[in-house]
């Protein structure tokens, strides 16, 4: 099982994380971060850093935790904990968006689509052979893949 | 090698059955449940917009059962408990005996006593996937529907049959749509939606009498204002009672609910409840957590169940979105901030340094830590002037143990 783990003492708030998620994720069948369009909500970053305005950052991605919020609360089973990956994975086609998700997870991470019909969280880039983009994209090394 | 019985299929019965399956792989589980197959309640709309099919609203895969090696007697009631010989009863004069034995037989609707409410054979439920069946087959003789309450239940309904081109026609007793869940202008905000898809609202109004035909169909409602609302049928969304029959016909302590202590057991040897049927609570997540208590008790587990969330939804709605949590009503010596531009809608009641209710209209993402903060009562004192923005920074601290987030208050 393995979890991204955070060091926010290493963060430096340049944000290639989400960059990299966004690009990681993005629909419009483009590649290269020249061409993604940054104002689309469709291609909204599933990680988030927030900056404490005193030069401090909070990076919050989906912890994939060992007691989910969201997969104890879904209705449809659309949100699953998968025992042997460890990740919490989810089924837009199940999904019947009740968003109940986005209200039980204490930590604030699903957001829901811009139309309404689906959430967006952290599928861990289970397309990419090498792992989640934003951990690559780190050039400071605050987020890396480790076994739990 | 032990036996557990679980009376229905629901959220908190399915969930009991897969932690059961889980720390006793081998003993006999079996689920008895009138629901033919697994649904969730909550995606019933979905069936009857014609959305989905009924495997399509099965929240636990369709081969739950046989994946689980679990028998489930499907489409038989139980009649009755032998709480001292440890047998259940059901259909005509099967048993089954059990160990251990949980009751999560959830709820079902109530019909107010109007008169031929009870007994037209024109009104139906909106629980199970049976009163969908049931509706569905209505809907194909007449599209006039009429819906007694406006709550998460009758607009799930209201927008289903919208969908279909039904003409609808909701009775609300409060002076606003979904009364529970929002304030003055959230429902404004989803009446004007439903109206635009041709619902008719009959708001802080109830029906008080019917005309029926000669088979005892309800062809119009009277309200109490007199005003005669002709309808093909009716569904009844004003409230569900807990299911409790069973425990009242077998001396199991129950008034209005079955009685749990803090583990969910019930006053019988090694029967527990779970679920709708308890009234702990009414909802969907807190359902699935007691289904899982009480199956861990059953296996052995020493487990206190947690105090229930406070009252808390989300519902969706045309795509108009909106997360309710706590308590909205009481303002008494509270704090009430609002934030309002064309596309939101927020309101935050404090009351001595803590949210006791939060409602948000519009994009509700990452807003699933103003239930945690009002679950726990989490000091949010000096935090009101970026109430609308908080996030789990305002709180974040790291389990450095398992990598996962903890809340640093």
């Amino acid at each position: 099982m393995k979890r991204i783990f955070i060091d926010p003492a290493k963060c430096d708030g340049c944000k290639n994380c989400s960059l990299a998620c966004m690009e990681s994720h993005r629909q419009d069948g483009g590649t290269g971060l020249y061409t993604l369009d940054l104002t689309d909500p469709a291609n909204q970053s599933r990680n988030r850093i927030i900056s404490d305005g005193k030069g401090g950052y909070s990076p919050i991605f989906c912890r994939h935790c060992d007691s989910p919020d969201c997969a104890n609360t879904c209705m449809s089973g659309a949100l699953e904990k998968n025992q042997e990956t460890g990740l919490v994975t989810y089924d837009k086609d199940k999904c019947a968006a009740c968003f109940m998700c986005v209200m039980s997870c204490r930590y604030g991470v699903p957001a829901v689509d811009p139309e309404r019909t689906r959430i967006i969280k952290c599928d861990f880039c289970a397309h990419l052979e090498e792992g989640p983009a934003c951990v690559r994209a780190c050039p400071k090394k605050a987020i890396e893949v480790r076994e739990v | 090698m032990e036996r557990f019985v679980i009376i229905g299929a629901g959220a908190a019965g399915i969930s009991a059955a897969r932690v059961l399956r889980e720390f006793r792989p081998d003993d006999v589980i079996t689920v008895i449940s009138t629901d033919e197959k697994i649904h969730s309640r909550c995606m019933l709309h979905k069936y009857l917009g014609h959305e989905r099919d009924a495997d399509g609203i099965n929240f636990a895969g369709t081969d739950f059962f046989e994946n689980n090696n679990i028998i489930h007697i499907a489409c038989e009631t139980v009649s009755k408990i032998d709480t001292e010989n440890k047998t259940v009863y059901f259909g005509e004069g099967y048993s089954a005996p059990y160990d251990k034995l949980l009751i999560a037989t959830g709820s079902g609707f109530f019909i107010p006593p109007i008169p031929h409410f009870r007994e037209a054979p024109n009104v139906f439920g909106f629980r199970d996937l049976s009163d969908a069946l049931k509706i569905d087959e209505a809907f194909g003789k007449g599209k006039r529907v009429f819906i007694v309450g406006s709550g998460l239940v009758g607009l799930d309904a209201a927008s289903a049959l919208c969908h279909r081109g039904a003409e609808v026609s909701i009775a609300e007793m409060a002076p606003r749509v979904m009364p529970l869940q929002t304030d003055e202008y959230a429902a404004s905000v989803y009446q004007k939606v439903f109206e635009e898809q041709g619902c008719r609202f009959l708001l802080g109004i109830g029906a008080s009498d019917a005309v029926v035909d000669g088979e005892g169909n309800i062809t119009e409602v009277i309200l109490s204002n007199g005003e005669h609302i002709p309808c093909d049928f009716i569904i009844m969304a004003a409230g569900v009672r807990p299911r409790i029959q069973i425990a009242l016909d077998s001396g199991i302590a129950a008034e209005r609910a079955i009685q749990t202590d803090d583990h969910l057991r019930t006053s019988a040897p090694d029967v527990y409840a779970a679920g709708d049927c308890t009234g702990l609570s009414g909802v969907w997540p807190d359902a699935v957590e007691q289904g899982k208590v009480a199956a861990r008790n059953m296996a052995g587990v020493d487990e206190v169940y947690p105090k229930p969330y406070p009252f808390k939804n989300t519902s969706n709605f045309f795509g108009v979105t909106m997360l309710s949590v706590g308590r909205l009503d009481l303002t008494d010596g509270a704090e009430i901030l609002v934030h309002k531009t064309p596309k939101e809608y927020k309101k935050a009641i404090i009351k001595d340094g803590r949210l006791t209710g939060y409602l948000s209209l519009g994009d509700i993402s990452n807003s699933g830590l103003y239930l945690y903060l009002i679950r726990e009562g989490i000091d949010v004192s000096g935090k009101q002037d970026k109430i609308f923005r908080l996030t789990f920074a305002d709180f974040y601290g790291i389990n450095e143990k398992n990598g996962e987030f903890a809340y640093k208050t």
